[in-house]
């Protein structure tokens, strides 16, 4: 049994043969098992390429990505993963729809699960695929994908298509049940309020490339949000500054003691992305923690110490 | 072991996994194909027996087949049109079936699925995209197979029914393009290459509505090529008469005709245009390649041969490039 869900090493896809075609370049990172990981980005980031790659669907251009421990397609039965379109056929009810699951899942398929799930958006069994909203069709994929019964569950963007309710209370039941089994979750999105308390892991991606990637904890610890002065931040890693007047407000990843004189705060996730986000030159952070990987999530006890094992490479790959 | 007999007798007969979901995905299309089945092999049955027989009576009892021109003939009586409609019907659903066969394959089997991002699904489930393609053919290969065995084995005996008092008449021919394939292992072979070129396109396109022009437009090509190859597929024979005795008779498929020259080399008919025939004395023999009605088999034989190679090979290409695309087992 490894304790490694995902490990990409200088993964990189290109589509077509323009030398500008590359959706993922040198990829490297590695996310243990039982964990909730966001893969946040802005649109063309590579969100989708990455989870396409981990679900055995795309073949890389270079470098390589295993899963479980072993390659995407040896470890296709251990899986699940939803695509951002959440494909169904749509000549099927929802009721042969989950029957598929079963016949295509036969080592592995809890027909409880997959049932319980459509149960609670109040479908019924009988209707087409094709006469149901983009809601209540992400709910029968989520279902498919759950009663696979996943080690690893990749999710491209699925929430998109939910009202707020349904969201709530479709991302409590894959906690639970990833809580449960133990199962390692990804899921993309550029709408970062929807990860915010659900997630541990954070990989960021911009312009196909890694721009952070960590546990969600060690990766708040590593950045300050500082207000100040105009002044000098030097030796700090600055991500991101603004003035207003003859006022400073930044991002910065503190290199020792942060002088005297400067309000700080630990940022959110989003004021974390969102500063990222903004600022594309900025250095790419990578945190790893080893003694992470044998403990199981829920604790906070297994993040905190993520700083002091942690690793860090900075401006590994701008 | 009891209990994995229980098993199998309880789920016997009744298909799994794979095979389920295609059936359910497709029945549509099984139902279509059972219909076109039902339709021509209701056709050659009806040809073979009744109709054949009435048309025959009527042919004869009008004074048809005295060989001189009698009044009391009349070809367009009911039961002979009738019986045309019912041969043509028959043989046309067992030539435009490789047609329907790629257009289907390369649309719907393949193209809409990538296209609405479906097969994903499928290779996410415990299926690999090489077992999902292989079942994607091997399946919709035995249906087909079993409906056009069935129809190449009725019109072959709807074929056999009547060929002595029709075709003795030149009424039809064994080697008109529908008859030669409808009567053989062509038949399968070419509904093969129908599903292999449908399957190839769908994988190139990725599209439902392109697989559908495109399929459509590579298979007619690749038929039409072959019936210009077919009468090289097979040594023919050679008959000749000297050119004072004018031409040979035409027996079975012509090959090629024309005249030799004294020195021995072969020159198109010099009577073909009027003002050559003048120098018809430069001729001394016109010759004929034919194939007789007894190289019906190693026609079909060697036709079946070329295309079921072709179809191995569109089929290989097609396992490559989904390997090459999704990563496979590497």
């Amino acid at each position: 049994m490894t304790d490694t869900a995902i490990e990409a090493a200088a993964l990189g896809k290109r589509f077509g043969w323009r030398q500008k075609g590359w959706a993922l370049r040198d990829c490297t990172l590695r996310l243990p098992v039982g964990r909730v990981c966001a893969v946040v980005g802005p649109n063309g980031a590579g969100k989708s390429t990455l989870l396409a790659h981990a679900a055995g669907l795309l073949a890389p251009t270079e470098g390589g990505i295993s899963v479980l421990g072993t390659t995407p397609s040896a470890a296709r039965e251990r899986m699940a993963y939803v695509a951002q379109d959440k494909p169904l056929y749509p000549q099927l009810t929802v009721a042969e729809t989950l029957r598929m699951g079963a016949e295509l899942n036969p080592r592995r398929w809890d027909a409880a699960v997959a049932e319980r799930i459509v149960e609670e958006g109040g479908l019924d069994f009988g209707s087409k695929i094709r006469s149901l909203s983009g809601g209540q069709r992400t709910r029968v994929a989520l279902a498919l994908a759950l009663g696979k019964r996943p080690e690893l569950l990749l999710l491209d963007e699925p929430m998109a298509d939910l009202d707020p309710l349904a969201r709530h209370q479709l991302m409590g039941t894959l906690l639970a049940d990833s809580a449960e089994h133990g199962t390692t979750v990804v899921m993309s999105s550029h709408v970062v309020a929807e990860l915010e308390g659900s997630c541990d892991h954070l990989f960021l991606l911009g312009g196909g490339r890694v721009r952070l990637a960590g546990p969600l904890d060690a990766l708040i610890a590593a950045h300050t949000l500082v207000t100040g002065p105009t002044g000098d931040l030097a030796p700090h890693t600055v991500v991101e500054s603004r003035t207003t007047g003859r006022q400073i407000t930044a991002l910065i990843r503190p290199e020792g003691r942060i002088a005297a004189g400067w309000q700080t705060a630990e940022p959110s996730l989003e004021e974390l992305v969102l500063a990222h986000l903004r600022a594309p030159g900025a250095p790419a952070l990578t945190l790893t923690d080893e003694g992470d990987a044998d403990n199981s999530r829920g604790g906070n006890g297994g993040d905190d110490d993520g700083e002091t094992n942690g690793t860090r490479t900075h401006g590994a790959s701008v | 072991m009891t209990a994995l007999t229980t098993t199998a007798s309880r789920t016997r007969g009744v298909p799994r996994g794979l095979t389920w979901t295609l059936l359910r995905l497709h029945s549509a299309a099984v139902w279509f194909w059972a219909l076109l089945v039902a339709v021509a092999a209701g056709a050659l049955l009806w040809a073979a027996v009744p109709g054949g027989d009435a048309a025959w009576t009527a042919y004869t009892s009008g004074g048809c087949d005295n060989g001189v021109v009698d009044e009391g003939c009349n070809l367009n009586a009911p039961a002979i049109e009738l019986y045309d409609t019912a041969l043509y019907l028959g043989s046309a659903i067992i030539n435009i079936a490789p047609l329907l066969v790629a257009v289907w394959a390369g649309a719907a089997l393949i193209g809409r699925e990538l296209e609405n991002g479906t097969a994903k699904l499928a290779w996410t489930q415990s299926v690999t995209p090489a077992r999902w393609l292989a079942a994607k053919l091997a399946l919709p290969a035995a249906v087909l197979s079993a409906g056009t065995l069935l129809l190449v084995q009725l019109h072959r005996m709807m074929w056999e029914a009547h060929t002595d008092q029709w075709g003795t008449r030149g009424v039809w021919q064994w080697h008109e393009s529908s008859i030669f394939i409808a009567n053989g292992p062509a038949a399968l072979a070419h509904v093969l290459l129908g599903l292999a070129v449908g399957v190839l396109v769908g994988l190139l396109t990725r599209r439902s509505l392109s697989s559908l022009g495109y399929g459509f437009f590579a298979l007619g090509g690749l038929l039409y090529a072959l019936e210009l190859a077919r009468p090289y597929l097979w040594p023919a024979r050679t008959a000749t008469t000297p050119a004072t005795e004018g031409h040979p008779a035409y027996i079975g498929m012509t090959v090629d005709e024309g005249g030799i020259t004294p020195t021995g080399d072969r020159v198109p008919n010099p009577c073909l245009t009027s003002e050559n025939c003048v120098l018809g004395r430069d001729v001394v023999t016109h010759y004929r390649d034919y194939h007789p009605a007894s190289h019906f088999w190693p026609l079909q034989l060697v036709e079946t041969g070329v295309v079921l190679a072709v179809t191995a090979l569109l089929v290989l290409t097609s396992f490559h490039l989904l390997r090459r695309r999704t990563g496979g087992t590497s």
